[in-house]
């Protein structure tokens, strides 16, 4: 150990430590704690096989429409499923509409649970915050982690789906819901309108996710309840009853990605499902950064 | 760290964080519907210059969002939950269409569902109809002799020689003895008759004014704001008291006379309107010319319908129908079938004892199309609505002496057991007196 | 008391420096003027469910010590710890570390503190390095080019390099506890706050860590080293705290720790002079005189042995031995909490 790394070099004898030397944050050290969060998110096992699994989706589902193409069982389920056939693109279309109801917020629903009530449970949080890490960088780093696994799910989804439509069906141009074709150019724009949408559409169950995970140190306790929401949301939205309420549910708007699929693309429709998505996430934003900063880390 | 050099926040001040996120989101929802309640004030009309302005404004284009609303008091159907964008869901609960018209005899409406549509599309002297759902089409054109007579009209309009047109699929909201009283209704007359033609506010608003005169009193009441727009509000009050209409409301746009909405309030529910048809919003720009027109998917079913031509059309002819006798007239008017065989229909097909009922619907013809969507017209049987009959049958009405009796908000139907069906925008007990 | 003063510019409050008679005795007889590592003043934590767990502390680790912070489980010594690493908000009281008050400026203070909080936190799933690894990448201040160099330095010190690339997983109770112990020697520090750092250690693993504390402390490091068991630290510490109860019962140099007033004095005579010397012992004052053969004891008290002596040779009392016998550690320990160290509440 050289002489300027030795301890006693920080202080001067018979000062105190008043005058301790600040250790300046470097350049770059956000995105360096971003991308060791990134690594870990990515690289746990777990996470691998979420992601894995969803990827299988539009892999199993493109290999099922060929299968029985020929067969009675053909369109059966959602009329755009039929459609697969004659155009590898509605493979896309089809996976993000099969996974989107469950499958994706579980899988996003553990992830984002798992933020900050998995760092408890292993013991790592103190020890991260003692390093120290600030708490406001340290959830932003954990909302970036949760946020690039819904986009990685979803991108992956989308990603596999094309691989897998276009060399099961090919691709051709894109009928609409309205019954109208638009050419291949603009009709990949459309779907990948659908996948960014459907993307964004996370932002908010992540925020509640995240708020979940700062309350426990029981991850599942968290996961469970995030995955919850969604589903509780679902049976809401379904309620004619309870329909002055419907506009500020969490999966109201999850099915219009379909405006990217009508004639004339509702924008503010996206707009406004997008919109509820900045609220949800500004409220159960704030409400986790005011429990994660005020709160004892006792585990 | 900042965090360091800026005193750090009380754990109190922290939590008010969120307080102020959700007051923010809360303001920022309430904001537009805040603003839009200031609407300037119109300039007073009558009923009756409204009217004149509503006629001349029939050119406007008109494009939007509309959201349908039918609070029938029907029992719940299990239709809506299960299947996608289908006309059958305008029976009950909320639907949302989305309306381009160029103000003349090209127009589109599509029924939004989740990741579904069903659209229909009139372009001149042809229509289409698409489902998202069945991947089906269905093209209507008119036979040779009305082909002739729709370009005569059209060469006739482009030279100023005819008063411009409704635009085409204009519900025929009418009893039939009207339908000769109006003047305007040639070029809608020979557009093509689509089965399950969806509803627009401009149409059902102008059948509405229409029928008004004659048996109803029709005033302004004042102004209201729909889809961010002002609006003047008309009140169609019928004078009988025999029917269950307790009264039409309408709002037609302050500016280009566009009507905007058209609320059906009935006598037995004050609380809310059980029809209503409104924009959520609207823009008066003429749509692109992709959407006026329909050509199908190349690999499409698509179901070749010859509209016969008008004038040997009975509905609109104003013949009667065979087996049906009307009684009374205007709100009050009770249709009878006599010679129905319930149990044989039940039996057979919930379809077919909706096709010996569907000329006598709710008022509209185009309406009544709608009710006979729930015919399965596909031959696998995907649109077709998997219910059993007799449990529907079951469901939607209650055992009379004498028969079975279906109520609703705005209409009645009675079955009597010796196989007559009598219909009516009548209470019950106005149908048990006639049976 | 220049270091309490200057840690009291930062505290609205007027303090009274050394408020607490444990205080006192370690500030007026060690101290040298600005030098406390650690310092608490009236440290409380009242959990929401009521317990409290840490009652009215006033903690002082002077700059240099090796600070045992002993007391039975469940006495308060990991909330204490974790208040002065800014895990846990005080409901009363304040603490400073490293002469800057704590949680205010923690981000500012702790890069220069190395901690192990209640055994070991690692993810498991990753091997001893790449755990490292990550620690180090949440740290603002660290230079991640120098990454490697100071991974193995601090692996080798805690004798883990072999062991690096293996998952934590697979990690003995021991060898987790010194990844722990690496993590908080990954760069240079000026405290060291080891809570139960011998944990699952065995013997010869606890005579280690006894080892590198007293190797690091040589280099200059304050290190507070909390254990319920005495024997395992005792040796290594200049200062000791006890804990029992929430409260801090002692505090002060180990060699002071036992107090004075318990201190008895022993002289062995001849018979003929048992009686006399007796005599002589309740003549100075000394209470709890006895006599045991030829042997005569009582209390010391703060009287010098000094004149103990004096008097009785005065007196004319054959003194063969005069011995002043202090209670160990331990006989302390259990007085003062009641119970053996190892028992844990």
């Amino acid at each position: 150990m050289s002489r300027a790394d030795a301890p006693g070099a920080l202080l001067e004898p018979g000062t105190g430590y008043g005058d301790l030397p600040p250790a300046p944050a470097l350049r770059g050290s956000l995105a360096r704690l971003l991308v060791a969060e990134l690594r870990l998110v990515l690289g746990r096992r777990r996470n691998q096989a979420l992601l894995g699994g969803l990827a299988l989706v539009p892999l199993v589902l493109g290999l099922v429409v060929r299968l029985t193409q020929d067969s009675a069982l053909r369109d059966q389920g959602p009329g755009f499923i039929g459609e697969v056939t004659g155009n590898g693109l509605f493979l896309v279309v089809a996976s993000v509409f099969v996974c989107l109801p469950f499958l994706l917020p579980l899988c996003i629903g553990i992830a984002s649970g798992d933020a900050i009530a998995g760092e408890a449970a292993t013991g790592t949080l103190r020890y991260l915050l003692v390093v120290p890490v600030g708490r406001s960088r340290l959830l932003l780093v954990k909302a970036v982690g949760a946020l690039v696994f819904a986009a990685t799910a979803v991108a992956g989804i989308a990603a596999v789906a094309l691989v897998t439509g276009a060399a099961f069906f090919g691709v051709a141009p894109l009928t609409l819901l309205s019954g109208d074709v638009v050419p291949v150019g603009d009709g990949l724009l459309r779907v990948l309108g659908v996948v960014l949408y459907v993307g964004l559409s996370f932002i908010g169950l992540v925020a509640v996710g995240l708020f979940f995970s700062t309350l426990t140190e029981v991850p599942v306790g968290a996961m469970a309840a995030t995955v919850v929401v969604p589903v509780v949301s679902t049976v809401l939205d379904s309620l004619p009853q309870l329909s002055a309420i419907h506009p500020v549910l969490l999966t109201h708007h999850w099915f219009d990605f379909a405006e990217f699929l009508r004639i004339e693309i509702g924008w503010d429709v996206l707009a406004s499902g997008l919109g509820l998505q900045a609220a949800w996430a500004l409220v159960f934003g704030a409400l986790a950064w005011s429990r994660f900063t005020t709160a004892d880390v006792t585990s | 760290m900042p965090s360091t050099v800026l005193p750090p926040l009380s754990p109190r001040a922290r939590w008010a964080v969120p307080v102020v996120a959700a007051v923010v989101v809360a303001g920022a929802v309430a904001a537009p519907r805040l603003a839009a309640a200031d609407s300037s004030e119109l300039p007073g009309l009558t009923a009756q210059e409204l009217v004149a302005a509503v006629a001349e404004a029939e050119r406007t284009p008109v494009s939007g969002t509309v959201v349908y609303t039918a609070r029938l008091g029907l029992p719940s159907l299990p239709i809506a939950e299960v299947s996608g964008a289908d006309p059958t869901a305008l029976l009950g609960g909320s639907s949302t269409m989305r309306v381009w018209s160029d103000g003349a005899e090209r127009s589109r409406v599509a029924l939004l569902g989740t990741v579904s549509e069903y659209s229909v599309v009139h372009d001149g002297p042809e229509a289409w109809t698409f489902s998202s759902t069945s991947g089906t089409a269905t093209h209507y054109v008119l036979d040779a002799e009305g082909q002739a007579r729709y370009e005569a009209m059209a060469a006739d309009l482009a030279d100023g020689t005819l008063d411009a047109p409704l635009p085409a699929g204009a519900p025929t909201a009418l009893p039939e003895d009207l339908a000769a009283q109006l003047p305007d209704e040639v070029l809608a007359e020979l557009a093509p008759s689509v089965d399950g033609s969806l509803p627009t506010p401009a149409a059902a608003a102008r059948a509405a004014l229409a029928a008004a005169e004659l048996s109803a009193t029709v005033e302004v009441t004042g102004q209201s704001t729909v889809a961010d727009r002002a609006a003047y509000e008309v009140v169609v009050t019928p004078t009988s008291d025999g029917t269950l209409v307790d009264r039409v409301v309408l709002d037609v746009d302050g500016s280009t006379f566009v009507p905007l909405r058209v609320q059906v309030w009935s006598t037995q529910d004050e609380a809310a309107p059980a029809l209503e048809l409104t924009f959520t919003d609207v823009s008066f720009a003429a749509p692109s010319d992709a959407v006026l027109g329909f050509t199908p998917p190349a690999d499409t079913q698509v179901e070749e319908v010859v509209v016969p031509s008008s004038m040997d059309r009975p509905a609109t002819a104003g013949a009667p129908t065979p087996g049906v006798d009307v009684s009374g007239t205007g709100w009050d008017a009770v249709a009878t079938i006599s010679g129905v065989d319930v149990p044989g229909l039940l039996a057979a097909d919930p379809a077919a004892l909706v096709e010996q009922v569907s000329p006598l619907t709710i008022g509209s013809e185009r309406a009544q199309d709608l009710v006979e969507q729930f015919r399965p017209t596909d031959e696998q049987g995907r649109t077709a609505v998997d219910l059993d009959a007799a449990t529907l049958y079951e469901t939607l009405t209650t055992e009379v002496e004498g028969g079975r009796l279906l109520t609703s908000t705005l209409l009645s139907v009675l079955v009597t057991d010796d196989g007559r069906v009598l219909v009516g925008a009548v209470p019950p007990q106005t149908l048990l007196d006639l049976a | 008391m220049t270091d309490l003063r200057t840690a009291a510019r930062d505290d609205p409050r007027e303090r009274v420096a050394g408020s607490s008679p444990a205080a006192r005795s370690a500030t007026t007889t060690e101290a040298p003027p600005g030098a406390f590592a650690v310092a608490t003043d009236g440290l409380t934590k009242r959990f929401r469910s009521g317990q409290v767990a840490v009652d009215h502390v006033d903690l002082a680790v002077p700059r240099g010590a090796v600070y045992g912070f002993l007391g039975p489980n469940g006495s308060g010594k990991t909330t204490t710890i974790r208040m002065l690493l800014g895990l846990v908000r005080p409901t009363s009281g304040q603490a400073w570390v490293l002469g800057h008050p704590v949680p205010q400026a923690a981000g500012r203070v702790l890069p220069h503190v190395g901690a192990l909080v209640e055994g070991p936190g690692f993810q498991p799933y990753l091997s001893g390095r790449a755990n490292l690894a990550r620690v180090d990448a949440a740290d603002a201040t660290t230079d991640p080019r120098t990454l490697a160099r100071r991974t193995d330095e601090a692996l080798e010190r805690v004798g883990l390099a072999a062991a690096a690339d293996k998952r934590f997983r697979q990690y003995s109770l021991g060898m987790k506890q010194r990844l722990g112990l690496a993590a908080a020697l990954l760069r240079p520090r000026a405290l060291l706050v080891l809570d139960e750092p011998t944990n699952g250690l065995d013997p010869q693993g606890t005579r280690e860590v006894r080892h590198l504390v007293r190797e690091l402390a040589a280099d200059g490091t304050t290190v507070l080293v909390s254990s319920h068991l005495l024997t395992e630290i005792e040796q290594v510490c200049s200062h000791i705290g006890i804990m029992s109860g929430g409260r801090l019962v002692r505090q002060g140099r180990r060699t002071d720790i036992a107090d004075p007033a318990q201190a008895r004095v022993e002289v062995d005579t001849v018979p003929a002079h048992v009686v006399r010397a007796a005599e002589v012992l309740a003549a100075l004052g000394l209470p709890e005189v006895r006599v045991a053969g030829d042997r005569v004891g009582a209390a010391l008290g703060a009287t010098d042995p000094a004149r103990v002596t004096a008097a009785l040779v005065g007196a004319g009392v054959d003194v063969a031995a005069l011995a002043v016998r202090r209670p160990t550690l331990e006989q302390v320990f259990v007085e003062l909490t009641g119970e053996g160290f190892d028992v844990a509440r």
